[in-house]
């Protein structure tokens, strides 16, 4: 189901970009979710969780006068869609394709996989020619195909579309807990990829209709040691979403632990933080209002269509 | 909002824009420039695969 990271993160960054004067489409992407194996590649299934997302970005205000929704399967009724997926395939080689793989949560260094994945970055590559958009919008982890896209644009005459990329919301248990394995040349990044909410145990994620008590459970569990600020994910949970704009930030904290707090920046909690000045309890009590204040419109709009959720979890999602 | 007030609200929150300056000519030159992001449709961690 989705995720803070998705839900916030990308619902936040596409709401600075209609802000800014873009036309923007959410791209469902179930043909290329059939590729990547999801719900063993039933495509029926998959519709039914695009359908899903397309009601949580909805519920979290991006409703359909303010973007376009369109799925790839209307791409791939197209033949000129597929003569882009080939010609971005003449124009890059197999070897490339398999070091861009982590996009689809696969490791980087891999000898073999299946054929139809190939695929996968070319068409990744074709959606943004087909539907003729200047930027792509992604997590950090989609680079690989967004680079591909630039070259290849530049080598066909198609354009280089301007590529922007989101910070990765880090699972709960922290940095150090992430998948091991490699998903990026950068040591660093790949950790980061590693360790990002949609690849922790399904349940230690926040999702965006949680309530206040599941939220309070799961951000109590979390991996959140004193004056520690490096992979710490509740330090980064402030950074990525309290901080994510402009503002100020009142940490609520009791009188007797030295009373609230009016944050100015990031940098100053971190600081704070270090210096053990303030205490994991106090980051955790207040994400815990944070996610809950902010959440409150999709938990509403949820519980008014109990369906949808009933459906997902029919299918096994969790 | 102004160009630069435009820039900085597409950009803020990133941890990489590539490239920045190509962002503020295509917001200088076109009227209504085009984004997107794409998203699969998976509802839960996929096991992992054998391979």
């Amino acid at each position: 189901m989705m995720h803070i990271g998705q839900g916030l993160v990308c619902g936040e960054k596409i709401r600075d970009m209609v802000d800014a004067g873009f036309e923007f489409t959410i791209f469902l992407a179930d043909w290329h979710s059939m590729i990547n194996d999801k719900y063993g590649g039933d495509m029926a299934k998959i519709k039914v969780t695009g359908e899903y997302f397309k009601h949580c970005f909805t519920a979290l205000g991006l409703t359909e006068d303010k973007v376009q929704y369109v799925w790839a399967s209307d791409l791939a009724g197209l033949p000129e869609y597929w003569e882009k997926v080939l010609r971005v395939g003449r124009s890059t080689t197999t070897r490339r394709l398999m070091r861009a793989l982590p996009i689809l949560g696969r490791e980087i260094n891999q000898k073999e996989a299946e054929a139809a994945t190939l695929f996968y970055p070319c068409m990744q590559a074709a959606d943004i020619f087909q539907m003729k958009l200047d930027v792509a919008c992604a997590g950090i982890d989609q680079r690989k195909a967004h680079i591909l896209a630039r070259e290849v644009g530049e080598k066909l005459g198609w354009g280089k579309p301007v590529s922007l990329h989101t910070p990765l919301v880090m699972g709960l248990a922290g940095i150090e807990s992430g998948e091991k394995g490699s998903f990026d040349e950068d040591p660093k990044l790949s950790q980061v990829i590693g360790a990002k909410m949609s690849k922790s145990r399904p349940e230690s994620n926040i999702l965006i209709h949680d309530g206040p008590t599941e939220i309070f459970q799961k951000i109590k569990g979390a991996y959140c040691p004193p004056r520690e600020t490096k992979g710490n994910p509740l330090l980064d949970y402030f950074r990525v979403l309290v901080f994510h704009g402009p503002g100020r930030f009142l940490l609520k904290r009791d009188q007797k632990y030295g009373g609230d707090l009016e944050l100015e920046s990031y940098e100053q909690l971190e600081s704070l933080y270090s210096s053990g000045k303030v205490h994991p309890q106090d980051l955790k009590s207040n994400m815990v209002q944070f996610l809950t204040d902010r959440l409150q419109d999709v938990r509403k709009y949820f519980a008014t269509r109990p369906d949808l959720l009933d459906k997902m979890r029919k299918l096994g999602a969790g | 909002m102004d160009l630069e007030e435009r820039l900085d609200l597409a950009c803020r929150g990133t941890v990489e824009v590539i490239q920045r300056p190509e962002l503020r000519e295509l917001l200088s030159t076109k009227q209504k420039p085009r984004a997107y992001w794409g998203f699969e449709c998976s509802g839960k961690r996929e096991t992992a695969r054998p391979d």
